[in-house]
């Protein structure tokens, strides 16, 4: 029986709620409200948690919780994702300075972490995963941890099987929260651990559904453009810096930030803990061996991390010297001298979408979208990229948009704007309206909320379970256009559908109709379509682009 | 004699330039690091080759002539004791006549009992075409070299030229348009409309939204600020767009009658470089240009 909880055991806790969502994500995807395959929350959630397990096991329980959560802030990905890592933070803040926890006070910790939870939107749903935390939680008491997880599992069970009583869109779609599953899972898990039902930690990397790196995108003649993501954790040693609780981690972040990109840096007792992106890793090596000796490095290519997409050089010749320099010798170079006004940074996927928002001027654009929803860190990376005095983000997809809103918050380079573009229709036509020679960037905010609103789009897409939503009948293997939230009709033809609902949004009230064909449909079916729309709203210009992009077969935005 | 010379930036074509007995200045455009010289040794000029290079991502530019081009274009006349009467586009858009009055003040040494007229239309393209055209009808009517100049001084500002674009990228290359969003507007049917200035540069009007409403704003711009339109030539200018143009010319007539007869002109490749293709515009006699 467990009575009390110290940093190790909650480590392998987290570990262990990893490794159980790791084994039933692909079940959590599929509880999906459209019955369409784009479900990605367990993956989002998995990858976020995995985060935080990394942490070092050192120091006092409330370091470790914050280690843990700060990893978790910058893997979140997607709304689930955005709001699991704010639980962890407010369980960490709860558990801030203590070095161990009765379950009376981890209890008391865990209140803090729903409060923290609902904190990440600013307009908290019932029925979701935010319910089955409050309502768990709250039955969250017994003299062991064992009792007080098993009580709490018991309610988040029966919470879990509410959430479609609360919110008739589940219930429409015959399935519970998704995002209420999955922190089910993961306090299952926790439990496992506390009982002794250990199974292999999971690792973020065989758990993402992502495809995996192609070694061949770095061949021999290939440059170096994007550098190389490097983690390390350092041991101090007391030969080289003196006692290591007095050592401070400030010089290491602040050397690291003049000769690398998107550092995270801090120190657990006696680890500090190291990312940063570079074009030298050896010299970052070579150079942080004088504080100690390494537990563990990791070096990754960011081409390849960068499959498909092409991305402006993050590393500018002078960027590249400086990084090559000895320290001692480099100079700083402010950040401001290298920025430009403006940049926009945007969230897209499909390569012909991911050109369309560069041909319409987008400086960063990151790859991702409904089942590739990108993590705070990959947008903190964007953001250095950009090096811009006024950034302002296009998440495109609903489910990004909190994490965007993370990454803004703990981002504190540059200003961020994030706008609140639903779909990559409306991002694509509010991005390619950003007036860069406007002074005020009050001004470009507020012209691209008004273009997204002024925005309406339809997704088709092919049905892969039978489903009766919106009062429209869906079988298998239709193709199901949708829009505002709510399936518009469910045909056995592609174009069809397309039609329908583009007929049932009065795109003749609307100038213009903006086409992105997807991977499927071939060339002519898309020039049929866009010849039957110019022909039924000859008002309406009709522009078809090549979108590329996986799951909506087509994406019509009407402005 | 009267010698008459106008130049390609007007839209003239040898053609049209032979029907009036002008002669044709040609003005340079650069794809790649090559120099053209449109409608030298050659009468027809294929718009659509040329339009569809620049649709396909070439971004040609284009560059002022030298004074020694038109101590070239100007001395035999003079040598042989003709006079000039030169009506060319807008001196406001280019270096062009720096070097132009340069050629003139060497000549004015060797020739000084010749004389030269220069008479500028203030716009490029459909604009200069028409007034070159109205110049070019009295002059083969009889009309004096210091009349046209007379009449071209009264008259220029009562001839408006509006037009769109299809895309930003040409123009912002060339930095020739006052007041242009630096959006990237074109790729989402928004475009940017454009008109001649009084002081005879481009201005934005703005962007409109969607290829039909666009057009029905050129048809505005006839209703609130036509004067005489039948009375005078009526010219649809583009770049390479027919389909366009004949769709804004039956706008037109629908709105102005069938008796409107209205010109097609395919803008001349040097002003296409930086308007880019899929443009149409028009240019009509006016209550006057806006400012």
């Amino acid at each position: 029986m467990t009575e009390t909880l110290t940093s190790e055991r909650y480590l392998q806790m987290l570990r262990q709620g990893a490794a159980r969502l790791e084994a039933h994500r692909t079940a959590i995807n599929d509880l999906n409200v459209f019955p369409i395959p784009d479900g990605d929350t367990g993956d989002n959630m998995h990858m976020t948690l995995c985060g935080g397990t990394a942490a070092p096991a050192t120091g006092g329980l409330g370091e470790t919780a914050r280690a843990a959560s700060q990893g978790m802030l910058l893997g979140a990905r997607g709304n689930s994702g955005v709001i699991l890592s704010r639980f962890f933070a407010g369980i960490a803040k709860g558990l801030d300075g203590v070095r161990t926890a009765d379950p009376q006070a981890f209890c008391l910790a865990l209140d803090e972490g729903v409060r923290s939870a609902y904190g990440a939107v600013s307009d908290p749903v019932e029925g979701t995963m935010l319910t089955v935390l409050r309502e768990g939680v709250a039955h969250a008491e017994g003299a062991t941890y064992e009792a007080a997880f098993k009580a709490m599992i018991e309610e988040m069970k029966a919470s879990l099987d509410r959430t479609p009583e609360l919110l008739p869109v589940l219930k429409d779609a015959g399935v519970v929260d998704s995002g209420g599953a999955g922190v089910l899972c993961i306090m299952e898990g926790m439990l496992d651990a506390l009982e002794g039902r250990l199974s292999e930690a999971s690792a973020p990397a065989v758990a993402t559904s992502r495809p995996a790196a192609d070694l061949d995108r770095f061949g021999p003649d290939s440059e170096l453009t994007f550098g190389y993501c490097t983690e390390f954790l350092l041991r101090l040693q007391t030969a080289k810096v003196g006692d290591p609780e007095q050592f401070d981690v400030t010089q290491v972040r602040e050397w690291l930030d003049r000769v690398g990109e998107s550092v995270v840096c801090f120190r657990e007792g006696s680890i500090v803990k190291v990312h940063v992106h570079t074009r030298t890793p050896g010299d970052i090596l070579s150079h942080a061996q004088r504080w100690g000796e390494f537990l563990t490095v990791k070096i990754e290519n960011m081409t390849l991390q960068h499959s498909g997409v092409t991305i402006r050089n993050p590393f500018s010749p002078t960027r590249a010297v400086e990084a090559a320099t000895p320290v001692a010798a480099a100079p700083e170079e402010p950040f401001t001298q290298r920025q430009r006004r403006y940049a926009v940074v945007a969230v897209a996927s499909g390569e012909g979408l991911i050109q369309a928002f560069r041909d319409a001027g987008v400086e960063e654009v990151i790859e991702g979208g409904q089942t590739m929803n990108p993590s705070a860190a990959d947008f903190l990376a964007a953001f250095d990229r950009a090096q811009a005095g006024t950034l302002f983000v296009f998440p495109n997809n609903s489910n990004i948009l909190l994490t965007a809103r993370q990454a803004a918050s703990l981002y504190d380079k540059a200003e961020v704007i994030v706008l609140p573009s639903k779909d990559v229709g409306a991002g694509y036509l509010a991005a390619a309206s950003v007036d860069r020679s406007c002074k005020d960037p009050a001004g470009i905010r507020t012209a691209a909320e008004a273009a997204i609103a002024s925005a309406v789009t339809v997704h088709v897409s092919r049905a892969n379970r039978n489903a009766r939503m919106d009062g429209v009948t869906v079988h298998e293997g239709d193709f199901i256009a949708y829009g505002h939230d709510r399936i518009l009709c469910a045909c056995a033809r592609r174009h069809e559908a397309a039609l329908q609902a583009v007929q049932a949004l009065s795109i003749a009230d609307h100038d213009v109709a903006l086409v992105f064909r997807g991977q499927d449909p071939p060339a002519e079916e898309a020039e049929q379509l866009v010849s039957e729309l110019q022909a039924r709203c000859p008002r309406t210009e009709v522009i078809l682009s090549e979108g590329g992009q996986p799951i909506h077969d087509y994406i019509i935005t009407l402005c | 004699m009267l010698t008459l010379f106008t130049d390609t930036d007007t839209d003239f074509t040898p053609r049209v330039a032979a029907e009036y007995g002008f002669k044709l200045i040609s003005m340079p455009y650069s794809i790649d690091g090559e120099t053209f010289f449109p409608y030298q040794g050659y009468d027809e000029f294929d718009f659509h080759a040329f339009y569809d290079r620049l649709r396909g991502g070439v971004l040609p530019t284009t560059s002022a002539l030298g004074e020694d081009a038109y101590l070239r274009c100007f001395e035999p006349e003079f040598a042989a004791g003709n006079d000039i009467l030169y009506i060319h586009f807008s001196a406001a858009m280019t270096m062009t006549f720096q070097s132009m009055d340069k050629a003139l003040a060497i000549l004015k040494e060797k020739y000084p009992e010749r004389k030269f007229y220069g008479i500028d239309t203030k716009g490029i393209t459909i604009v200069s075409y028409l007034i070159t055209r109205e110049l070019g009808d009295r002059l083969k009517a009889g009309m004096s070299a210091e009349e046209a100049v007379a009449w071209a001084a009264k008259e220029v500002d009562n001839f408006s030229q509006y037009f769109f674009a299809d895309d930003l990228k040409f123009f912002r290359r060339s930095g020739r348009v006052g007041g242009l969003a630096a959006t990237m507007g074109g790729l989402i049917g928004l475009r940017p409309v454009i008109h001649m200035s009084q002081a005879g540069k481009m201005e934005s009007l703005g962007t409109v939204k969607g290829r039909v409403q666009v057009m029905e704003r050129l048809v505005k711009y006839v209703e609130d600020y036509g004067d005489e339109i039948k009375a005078h030539r009526f010219i649809i200018g583009h770049t390479d767009a027919p389909e366009l143009a004949r769709q804004l010319a039956g706008m037109l007539q629908e709105r102005f009658g069938t008796d409107l007869e209205i010109e097609f002109v395919c803008t001349n490749p040097t002003a296409g470089s930086h308007c880019g293709p899929n443009g149409v515009g028009i240019a009509f006699h006016s209550k006057g240009r806006l400012q």
